[in-house]
């Protein structure tokens, strides 16, 4: 059951991954009119569409993470103890904290970006923590997942 | 609404990451002051108001939910004063601390974590 948890938590993540990596190219990078390429159509015009899918899916990311957490702390961080993989502990302590103060900012994306558009530099400033946020929330996780290949 | 949001969105964010980073850094086996507003113990599932330690029989305790918890709470209250502020006095101040603070509490809680990747890196606070 938890490993069904756990590949879904990191589905929605990949998920995630995709829309806010699409919304942060669309906002400091844009396409211009014209450009057809596919890196070009990766940087979306419409990054504001973006906005609900990365409120409800980093919601539902954060509480499958949450609900899966104990299980890590029974099971999985004792070993990496005894292993002293300390570096694949710190990974997961700096994600989880990110991944808290991120959650609160949330409100406050959503704001910005449906209802302040002339605050520019508070919404670039809050999608780029969300951008390295989530970006690193997900590669710290699938280290983690796989450590016990590095070890 | 507008007016409202523009104070208590930013608002909550800033007071929830000014509580959650310290709240994360000083919180340990003889701390004196319970940031977390409760403990669980996964290993039995037990939930403890505010900052209990573990041992052989109860397991590891998990604090994050409760910080959490706690930081929602101090964000409610930061949210609350601004509400008794001036929405045009504040609102340029709000917009910009609601990026800033956060990113201060990511280089706060760093330093704290160091000690994971670094062996020997002992957090600033105490150099």
């Amino acid at each position: 059951m938890v490993t069904a948890l756990l590949i879904i938590h990191g589905i929605l993540a990949m998920f995630l991954v995709g829309a806010i990596s699409h919304q942060t190219l669309g906002l400091f990078w844009p396409k211009r009119p014209g450009q057809t390429g596919f890196v070009s159509r990766v940087r979306v015009t419409n990054s504001q569409g973006y906005v609900n899918a990365i409120l409800v899916l980093y919601c539902m990311t954060f509480v499958l993470g949450a609900y899966i957490y104990p299980t890590y702390r029974v099971f999985v961080r004792p070993p990496l103890q005894d292993l002293q993989l300390t570096y694949a502990i710190g990974l997961f302590e700096v994600k989880e904290n990110f991944a808290a103060i991120c959650l609160a900012l949330l409100p406050s994306y959503w704001y910005f970006w449906k209802k302040m558009p002339e605050y520019k530099l508070s919404t670039q400033a809050i999608t780029a923590i969300l951008f390295c946020t989530i970006w690193y929330n997900f590669i710290a996780g699938h280290i983690l997942n796989n450590v016990r290949g590095f070890a | 609404m507008n007016k409202i949001a523009a104070r208590v969105f930013p608002a909550f964010a800033i007071g929830f990451a000014l509580f959650y980073a310290p709240g994360y850094s000083f919180t340990g086996n003889t701390s004196t002051v319970s940031w977390p507003l409760f403990t669980y113990f996964p290993a039995i599932e037990q939930w403890r108001w505010l900052l209990v330690t573990g041992n052989d029989n109860s397991g590891p305790p998990m604090w994050w939910y409760g910080w959490i918890a706690s930081s929602v709470i101090v964000g409610l209250v930061f949210a609350l004063i601004a509400l008794l502020l001036p929405e045009r006095a504040i609102r340029n101040i709000l917009a910009t601390l609601v990026w800033i603070v956060p990113i201060c509490a990511f280089l706060f809680l760093l330093n704290w974590e160091l000690p994971w990747f670094v062996t020997g890196w002992k957090p600033i606070w105490f150099n």
